[in-house]
């Protein structure tokens, strides 16, 4: 016996559902799509807009603010704005400001942010920046290799001013309780996870949950560690060569040996954090300033050598991170005067300690709040001089690269791998037609 | 005899009718003067312009983008349904569909029953039964970014208290973000958790809305705890929890933090519902055209269906 509702329909419009339905269900849609109208240049108000990102604690932003506004230019030039803009949704928040008009004259972003940019016409080349620098002595003073994956063959697409530079962490106290050696390649490497195993730790720490990108920085950096990436000499897609299968091979051995933590594939940064602060992480791959960041200073947390890969190779992955100026700008010649006395200013970060990237001159590397940290010199001395960007093989920066860092195909690939679930060739091949679908030819 | 008796009272109380009532309710009927009518119109317009230019506006805007292959500051070239068909061509779509379907038909269902069960339970008096209510109603008034934080902790490492729980019972260890299964079983029993105060108070409203001297006609009638659940109290809640389950449809299928804060989509894929695979298309893969494709088809389908289900109202209604 079928009942039905007694209560009559007066109390419900069909026009007035409809229309609230239609508002529900286009959600998606206001989610999905950006877009605006109103004009007004990076700068409108007669000021260089400067936008910045959360790089460290609300003190890195106060400071940061305080360069950018305390900036006195020359006669003829303007003066500057400082903004702070979230990572949520930033690509989001900088395409609509600049489809708008409404966006900066100069910021810093997505590391590859410049590139992609760059493509849509919307990026001014920092050419006559790097010239000035030449003459002020600060190009002489950059780390060797920073600047050169900016030239693009139109100019300089951007200008580095920090580099997120990922190396292998250890905690000593775990590998004298394991009574094992550091790795120094990848045999005692597998060793070592073996033995930190049976202390109850892990011997090749990562994650890959929501928001966590060291998984596939791990992933990266081991194809790199061997030789291999993602892209060759000339930037083309290389996905599937030797080098790239016998890494992934040894990530899966990694996995399969429970070296690596059965729940990795789902760990935030907080729980990667947590892992290392709760001794459970022996080593892996992390950040500058881990004991810093996992709350742990007292000397236990080092940084590890870098290891040597089966064919010799020795490399990391390191994103350096810029300050890209926009053609909607009420003055160049006052966006490029900004970003020259801004670069000069950087020190002033390291000087408070702020920063949890290695700077990108040498001047700055010297200063003793930075080279009293002896992790901070080791990964200057050893780590930097070995670092790749995510081009791999390839020289230059590209805005593909972007579609590479936190796209959909490398983080399925670094899932799968983790999970176990599939041998490393077809995992790659995978990956591989995952990117050729998204990349601009 | 006696269940021919329960019957015919149990019809009588389903029209609402009391014992020696009428037969049926008289009909009403709103009639509106012309004056009144125009003066609703212009009352209404401001807001129906308003909502069609927050609405209508990213919608023709997201057609646009849909048949192009731009980024989202430029245009691009026209491609006409070229990105509708690849979309539609793609396994991580269909597999996206699954699971939208899937954690759909879980989230409305699972929070309707809970929440049903909970509201039959408050409307029996128990001690501190307001402040149960109010308890009850916390998963739905606490932020989600909050709560998925605050899950993460309880299930997110082999060491969280739920894994270590049933490890200490010798049910092993279990990886309720890490293993594809559990992670969508995970996310589903999240969205009914942070759902079910809102059926709750739906279902509530309209229960406080049921006249109790129905049960007693049926009651004297002979009718069971049980034939008044079902066939007094399901029915005449009936144009409730139709809208409520419209709405939690929507809820569902255009849920993102619920997913993205716990597990990402992940792991590979597992819970990847579609509103999450039109974010990642557009903002990680950079894919403009193709992610507001999706978008599109969501809204279409939603929209169908929502036509649909409030179709069924008006019927069930009419019968």
């Amino acid at each position: 016996m079928t009942i039905k509702s007694s209560v009559t329909s007066t109390a419900f419009s069909r026009r007035g559902f409809l229309g609230f339905a239609a508002a529900a269900a286009s959600a998606p849609l206001l989610a999905a799509c950006g877009g605006g109208s109103a004009s007004q240049s990076g700068g409108g108000s007669g000021v260089i807009k400067f936008w910045d990102m959360p790089w460290a604690t609300p003190a890195y932003n106060d400071a940061a603010k305080k360069i950018a506004e305390g900036y006195a230019p020359a006669s003829g030039n303007l003066k500057a704005s400082y903004q702070t803009i979230q990572w949520n949704n930033f690509y989001q928040t900088f395409s609509s400001a600049i489809a708008s008009k409404t966006g900066p004259a100069v910021s810093t972003g997505g590391g590859f942010q410049a590139f992609q940019f760059e493509q849509q016409g919307q990026i001014a080349y920092a050419d006559k920046v790097v010239e000035e620098l030449k003459k002020n002595g600060m190009y002489d003073d950059f780390l060797p290799g920073v600047l050169d994956p900016f030239k693009s063959d139109k100019g300089y697409v951007a200008v580095p001013w920090q580099l997120d530079m990922r190396v292998f962490w250890y905690r000593k106290s775990l590998f004298e309780k394991a009574g094992v050696a550091l790795p120094t390649d990848w045999p005692t490497l597998l060793e070592a996870g073996k033995a930190l195993k049976k202390v109850g730790a892990f011997g090749f720490t990562t994650g890959s949950g929501a928001g966590n990108n060291y998984g596939n920085h791990s992933m990266i950096m081991m194809m790199v560690n061997n030789g291999g990436g993602v892209f060759n000499k000339d930037g083309e897609l290389d996905v599937m060569n030797d080098r790239n299968v016998e890494a992934i091979e040894f990530v899966s051995e990694l996995v399969s040996n429970g070296i690596v933590d059965p729940a990795a594939v789902s760990y935030t940064t907080d729980n990667m954090s947590a892992q290392w602060k709760d001794k459970k992480a022996g080593f892996g791959l992390f950040q500058v300033n881990v004991p810093q960041r996992v709350g742990d200073t007292s000397g236990d947390l080092l940084v590890a050598d870098p290891i040597t890969g089966p064919h010799g190779d020795k490399a990391t992955i390191v994103f350096p991170n810029n300050i890209m100026m926009y053609t909607n700008t009420p003055s160049q010649a006052s966006s490029e005067a900004f970003l020259v006395a801004y670069l000069g200013q950087l020190k002033q970060l390291w000087q408070q300690k702020l920063m949890s990237a290695l700077p990108v001159f040498k001047s700055i590397t010297e200063l003793p709040e930075f080279a009293n940290d002896p992790n901070n010199v080791k990964i200057v001395k050893e780590w930097q001089p070995i670092a790749k960007t995510f081009a791999s093989q390839g020289n230059t920066l590209n805005a593909n690269l972007a579609v590479l860092d936190g796209g959909q195909a490398l983080n399925q690939f670094t899932q799968t791998i983790l999970t176990g679930k599939t041998d490393a060739k077809s995992a790659l091949q995978t990956f591989q037609s995952g990117l050729q679908s998204v990349l601009k030819k | 005899m006696a269940l021919t008796t329960a019957q015919t009272g149990l019809s009588r109380a389903r029209r609402g009718v009391a014992p020696g009532g009428p037969g049926k309710p008289a009909n009403r009927k709103s009639k509106l003067s012309s004056q009144t009518r125009k003066t609703f119109f212009w009352l209404l317009l401001p807001s129906v312009v308003l909502l069609v230019l927050i609405h209508g506006y990213p919608l023709v805007y997201a057609g646009v983008q849909a048949t192009h292959d731009g980024s989202l500051i430029e245009t691009g070239e026209f491609v006409g349904l070229e990105n509708f068909a690849n979309v539609l061509a793609s396994d991580a779509f269909w597999k996206a569909a699954r699971f939208t379907l899937l954690f759909t038909i879980v989230g409305v269902f699972g929070s309707w029953l809970l929440g049903l069960g909970l509201a039959l339970l408050l409307r029996t008096k128990i001690p501190a039964g307001g402040l149960f209510k109010i308890l009850l109603l916390l998963p739905w008034v606490v932020p989600i970014v909050v709560s998925s934080t605050a899950w993460n902790w309880l299930v997110g490492t082999p060491d969280s208290l739920v894994p270590s729980i049933f490890r200490n019972l010798g049910l092993g260890t279990p990886l309720f973000l890490a293993d594809p299964t559990l992670a969508a079983i995970t996310v589903m029993v999240f969205k009914v958790w942070i759902s079910f105060p809102f059926m709750m108070m739906m279902t509530s409203a309209a229960l406080a809305s049921v006249d109790t001297t129905v049960y007693e006609a049926a009651s004297m009638d002979g009718a069971s705890r049980w034939q008044q659940f079902s066939q007094i109290t399901l029915p005449l809640i009936a144009r409730s929890t139709y809208i409520s389950w419209i709405l939690m449809t929507i809820f569902c299928v255009n849920d993102f933090p619920t997913i993205y804060l716990l597990t990402g989509g992940g792991p590979v894929d597992a819970t990847t519902s579609l509103v999450v695979l039109a974010y990642r298309t557009v903002f990680q893969d950079f894919q403009t055209g193709p992610g507001v494709a999706i978008a599109f088809l969501m809204t279409i389908t939603l929209v169908v269906v929502s036509v649909m289900l409030y179709r069924q109202i008006r019927k069930s209604s009419v019968e």
